[in-house]
């Protein structure tokens, strides 16, 4: 029964063509229109010509003969171009992978231009619908939807009505939003225009109020309610996995990872050419206000170093000309760690003036960005702290008020350049500016201080590493709308060595340093001043329409000044590559600018054609994550799970590594209860899929409940005896809904700063840890106490994330396996990175044909004698038992910046200090996944 | 990715012998079908895709033995294209044993039993690509059709019909050779001889 024609559609119209078979084969053979095979075997078949039909009556003549090649030129050329065209692909197929889209097949419009011509062709050809959104004959759900939403507008309209002839406008002359009376969105914009304006009272900025997310549209409210979108979140949802919308990421839908692959891309991105650009407005802002004193004390309690607050290291972040990220902790007596915060001061204004008392009474603010996880946890200490500190302190949560966006890689100033029109710069446009002429200026004399910053950052072109300028370096200046300027153009870059010159001469010196004013960013009239007077699209488009062809509009003396911050973050000087060097390119340009401003500067950034080629790359938290990890950087809050933000995510992941886990069928899953780990001993320590922290502290006998339980399940259903079945049946139930909520942090863990740690890992190893001088402070718990590390294998192997981390065992209590492994030490210091070949490779160098001379062949075997054993060959290690565990791996896997596998995990420091090490041997542990019996050995350094 | 190579010949059937020609010119050989013509007759209908895997099987057989027939076996496929009417087809082999074929085909003196016909296997281009053993045919076919036309004018047979017919078979003159008979490889002018006239 060969499938026949499919029945004819019932109203008898074919919403598409059939594709276009071969006429001249079998015209009658139909078959399905996705039997490709099929379809490219008929357009390959060239057609032919008996001699019979050539030559009639099997005379041979000049003109049949003729006639029979001119038939045979024509079969091949017919046959040539017909399989050329059944190999062919569509318009939008043919477009590069990152410029694909999923509406490309419908819509002509989205194929790029020099496509488009024949995408419409194609189209009209197959009869492809092509229906947009707005022309399309709505189902009859959505019609009784739709008149439903007619009648609701009207009535509002109706309403409005009635209001607007008893209305009386009440304005605001500062630009703040108008007060409950007025809340119809149109006013805002548009304030007291024909009614008499009354001045409004200035509304009272309630602090200590937790910020409430802006009202979206209606359009997009329902989408909102447990969420809030980040300003640029409709960019981002067409190209980006977002978290699933009932599961949302600290209260926001952010995006994880971008749709089109991105793991090597961004690598290449961030280090060799081009940037990545992150929309990080999800990070929390809060702002402090008060006497610089209270402020400093303040800071102190959250344990910024003392040096910083008062000593000259701190100074030129204490006059707000640099930025300070910090570890903050909890003021209650275990002092938990919260989060690290980053800390800018705002300049004040009459700096020179106040003397040293002055100085301790002036008003100061201070913005503290914190990742979100940990947002609650700062924000109660912040406003216990306020209510302590005398004289007052008010605290205000910014969150919903400055948005922010990170970007890395070589041409991330540019792109930043290009989106950043100082507003005050006086001279000609950027673009075309001469940036050795700029440089000039600001050497010269005649320099208008009021415009430095803005004439600094205009000739940072060419900067391809923001590690360069002077640390954690600030800039605040204002910007005129980025929408004035796009489609951005790739901007002039100095060519010269001269130019080159004045760009390092400039970096060396500079001048931002005296002549920063304090950025309008802290004043909430000027944040609220530009959100308000952003004008829309629609009269941007005017303006553009009106100016010369080629031009950019004229910049006009209403025109918004978007306050924006920036900063860089580069690495500290103690923390170094995953392989020891500083990786090349680490550090990143943080900018801060009001929360509605956000979308345009995004905009600009996403579309400026780099020098170098392409366009910015933006990355999901994976690509941050992944980036951070490849900087030998721990990421908070999953690096940290001493944190009570850590330990939720970790909480997290080990649920969704469980599920994902629990989904495979029994055969295809790991069985963790038969991992050999060690001392002959079975079944994972601990959870298989996750990082047991409980059971590394508590000891083997105090397990979580449970996920102990969820793991005898297993147990129970291998021995399969009867009492196990039910006990199984029982248990499985149980552990089928994990609490959603986190189970609260064990209540001493916490996570030691690396100086701490490192401190402590000096102490020499006679003395017990009691009567150590390390000036410990008393509340901390040493033997919960973790530390973060980053980890690199010697030998072999990568590191997943919930991998085991042991120490040697000791030469008193097993010194045959302390042996063998300290056997596996490479001799040569970069043995890692060099190439290793197979498992029974020859080396390198031999003919890889031919016979190998016996002499080869055995000195070959000598040397294989001589060499470490290789992990599955006999002599191979096993794993150190359950009582050297210290720790697990938090973030791991092949890294691309190293070269080979390396990891972040966290130690129990009371485990690790104090041992017996050779110089050799120091920081050697044994790293093994979870889930596997063969282990391998690594070096750990704290970070 | 690995990919399987191939070899495809194009293969053109040559008739030196006009004795034993199954189609009888219209009128005696030699008087006005030119010998180009002749040379390169149509094959009978006999002959086809199948009868030629069967001679380049048993060719190889005879040749290479047992282990020749392996070798091929798995990739020969003449039904790529053969046209009897033209004496031309196109074979596709695997790329390590392509010259088994080749050379089966060179040794064929005869076509088999149900022709039975002297004839001449001549590969006239060995390509990695169906593309281009078409394009060579075209070209080809191109070159014959002008040598015929040429042919039949220098013996005065008027074929003035046919040459208004084909008007666009006919090349542009950058490989139009004036040769009127025999082998003719372009490649190698050297080679060429006009010593199978007689």
């Amino acid at each position: 029964m060969a499938p026949t024609r499919p029945p004819p559609p019932p109203n008898n119209i074919k919403k598409r063509k059939e594709a276009p078979t071969d006429p001249q084969t079998n015209a009658s053979k139909r078959y399905k229109p996705t039997d490709h095979r099929q379809k490219t075997r008929d357009a390959r078949t060239l057609s032919t010509q008996t001699s019979s039909k050539a030559f009639k009556n099997g005379e041979l003549d000049v003109s049949a003969f003729v006639k029979s090649r001119a038939f045979e030129i024509s079969a091949l050329e017919e046959g040539m171009a017909r399989s050329k065209k059944a190999l062919n692909r569509r318009a939008f197929q043919q477009v590069p992978k990152e410029l694909r889209r999923r509406t490309a097949s419908h819509n002509v419009k989205r194929v790029p231009k020099r496509l488009r011509e024949r995408g419409k062709r194609e189209m009209a050809d197959d009869n492809t619908p092509t229906v947009t959104a707005r022309r399309r004959k709505p189902t009859a759900h959505m019609r009784l939807r739709l008149e439903t939403v007619k009648k609701l507008r009207a009535l509002g309209a109706k309403r409005k009505a009635g209001m607007d002839r008893v209305k009386v406008t009440v304005a605001d002359p500062n630009g703040a939003p108008p007060t409950k009376s007025t809340d119809s969105a149109k006013d805002k914009q548009q304030p007291a225009e024909s009614t008499t304006a009354i001045k409004a009272r200035t509304p009272k900025i309630k602090k200590s109020l937790l910020a409430t997310p802006p009202v979206p549209k209606a359009k997009f409210r329902k989408r909102q309610i447990h969420k809030s979108w980040l300003p640029t979140h409709l960019f981002h949802a067409k190209r980006a996995r977002m978290t699933a919308p009932s599961a949302a990421l600290w209260r926001f839908s952010v995006p994880l990872t971008p749709t089109a692959k991105s793991y090597r891309p961004t690598h290449r991105a961030s280090h060799e050419r081009g940037a990545v650009a992150w929309d990080m407005s999800y990070i929390a802002t809060v702002q402090l206000e008060g006497r610089e004193g209270s402020l400093i004390g303040m800071l102190k309690v959250l344990g910024v170093a003392e040096e910083e607050l008062i000593g000259r290291k701190g100074e030129k972040w204490r006059q707000g000309r640099r930025a300070l990220e910090n570890f903050v902790y909890e003021r209650e007596a275990p002092h938990d760690p919260v989060a690290p915060v980053t800390i800018i001061w705002c300049v004040s204004a009459a700096e020179e003036s106040a003397g040293m008392a002055g100085k301790e009474k002036r008003n100061r603010k201070l913005l503290l960005r914190v990742h979100p996880s940990a947002f609650y946890q700062l924000w109660e200490e912040l406003l216990r702290l306020a209510k302590v500190a005398k004289p007052a302190v008010s605290v205000e949560d910014l969150r919903f008020d400055i948005g922010s966006l990170e970007i890395t890689g070589p041409g991330g100033t540019e792109a930043l350049l290009s989106a950043l029109w100082p507003s005050r710069t006086t001279s000609e446009p950027l673009a075309v500016r001469d940036s050795a002429s700029t440089a000039m200026d600001i050497d010269s004399e005649s320099r208008n201080k009021n415009t430095i910053v803005e004439e600094t950052w205009s000739s940072l072109a060419g900067l391809t590493n923001p590690a360069m300028v002077p640390k954690n370096a600030l800039l605040a200046f204002n910007v005129q709308d980025p929408r004035l300027h796009h489609p951005p153009r790739t901007i002039k870059l100095p060519k010269t060595d001269a130019e080159q010159h004045k760009l390092l001469e400039l970096i060396a010196s500079w001048p931002v340093d005296a002549a920063q004013q304090p950025p309008e960013l802290f004043d909430r009239k000027a944040r609220q001043a530009a959100s308000a007077t952003m004008p829309s699209q629609k009269a941007v488009n005017r303006r553009k329409g009106l100016a010369a062809p080629g031009q950019y509009p004229e910049p006009l003396p209403k025109d918004p000044q978007i306050p924006v911050l920036l900063y860089t973050t580069a690495p500290s000087t103690t923390d170094k590559g995953a392989s020891g060097r500083p990786p090349p390119n680490s550090s990143s340009w943080t900018l801060l600018t009001p929360w509605k401003c956000m979308q345009p500067i995004w905009y600009s950034l996403m579309y400026y054609p780099l020098s170098t080629g392409q366009q910015p790359r933006f990355g999901g938290l994976d690509q941050y994550r992944q980036l951070s990890f490849e900087a030998g950087k721990a990421w908070f809050p999953g690096d940290f799970p001493g944190t009570k933000a850590g330990w939720e995510w970790e909480y997290a992941e080990r649920r969704k590594r469980e599920a994902e886990w629990r989904r495979r069928p029994k055969g295809k899953r790991v069985s963790f209860e038969r991992v050999e780990v060690g001392e002959g001993v079975r079944g994972e320590i601990g959870i298989g899929w996750g990082c047991d922290w409980e059971r590394l502290i508590g000891g083997a006998l105090v397990a979580s409940e449970g996920e102990e339980a969820a793991m005898n399940v297993e147990k129970a259903a291998e021995s399969g005896d009867k009492s196990a079945e039910n006990g199984k049946t029982k248990a499985q139930e149980e552990p089928k809904e994990p609490p959603q909520q986190a189970p609260s942090k064990p209540p001493h863990l916490t996570q030691l700063s690396a100086r701490q740690a490192l401190a402590l890992l000096a102490t020499p190893p006679a003395t017990p840890p009691a009567t150590t001088t390390v000036k410990l402070p008393p509340h901390i718990h040493l033997p919960s106490a973790l530390t973060t590390v980053r980890l690199t294998l010697l030998t072999r192997g990568v590191p997943q994330p919930c991998a085991r981390i042991y120490r040697l065992p000791s030469s008193t209590a097993n010194p045959e396996l302390r042996r063998q492994w300290l056997a596996l030490l490479p001799t040569d210091t970069h043995k890692p990175t060099q190439k290793r070949g197979g498992k029974h490779a020859l080396p390198r160098g031999l003919p890889s044909t031919g016979e190998i001379p016996p002499h080869v062949v055995q000195q070959r075997l000598a040397q294989s004698l001589l060499e470490p054993v290789r992990a599955g060959e006999e002599g191979y290690p096993s794993c150190p038992g359950e009582g050297d565990l210290v720790g697990f791996v938090t973030a791991g896997s092949y890294d691309l910046a190293a070269g080979f596998g390396t990891g972040i995990g966290s130690l129990l420091v009371e485990k690790v200090m104090g041992r017996e090490e050779e110089a050799g041997e120091r920081h050697l542990c044994v790293v093994r996944n979870s889930g596997t019996g063969v282990a391998r050995l690594g070096r750990w350094e704290v970070i | 990715m690995v990919r399987i190579k191939h070899r495809y010949l194009l293969v053109n059937i040559l008739y030196p012998d006009a004795k034993h020609s199954q189609l009888a010119p219209a009128t005696k050989p030699g008087d006005n079908v030119p010998y180009t013509v002749q040379f390169r007759r149509p094959s009978p209908d006999q002959m086809n895709g199948g009868l030629l895997m069967r001679l380049i099987r048993d060719g190889v057989v005879e040749l290479f033995g047992d282990y020749g027939s392996g070798k091929i076996a798995g990739s020969l496929q003449v039904v790529k294209y053969f046209s009897s009417a033209t004496s031309t087809a196109i074979i596709r082999v695997s790329r390590e044993h392509y010259r088994l074929v080749w050379s089966a085909l060179t040794f064929t003196t005869r076509l088999p039993r149900p022709v039975d016909q002297p004839c001449v296997f001549q590969v006239v281009r060995v390509s990695g690509t169906i593309r281009k053993a078409e394009e060579e045919a075209i070209r080809r076919a191109r070159l014959s059709i002008r040598r015929a036309e040429a042919a039949a004018k220098s013996s005065s047979v008027s074929i003035a019909g046919t040459a208004s017919t084909t008007p666009t078979a006919v090349a542009a003159g950058e490989d139009d050779f004036d040769m009127i008979h025999g082998i003719e490889d372009p490649d190698e002018p050297g080679d060429m001889d006009v010593d199978d006239d007689g």
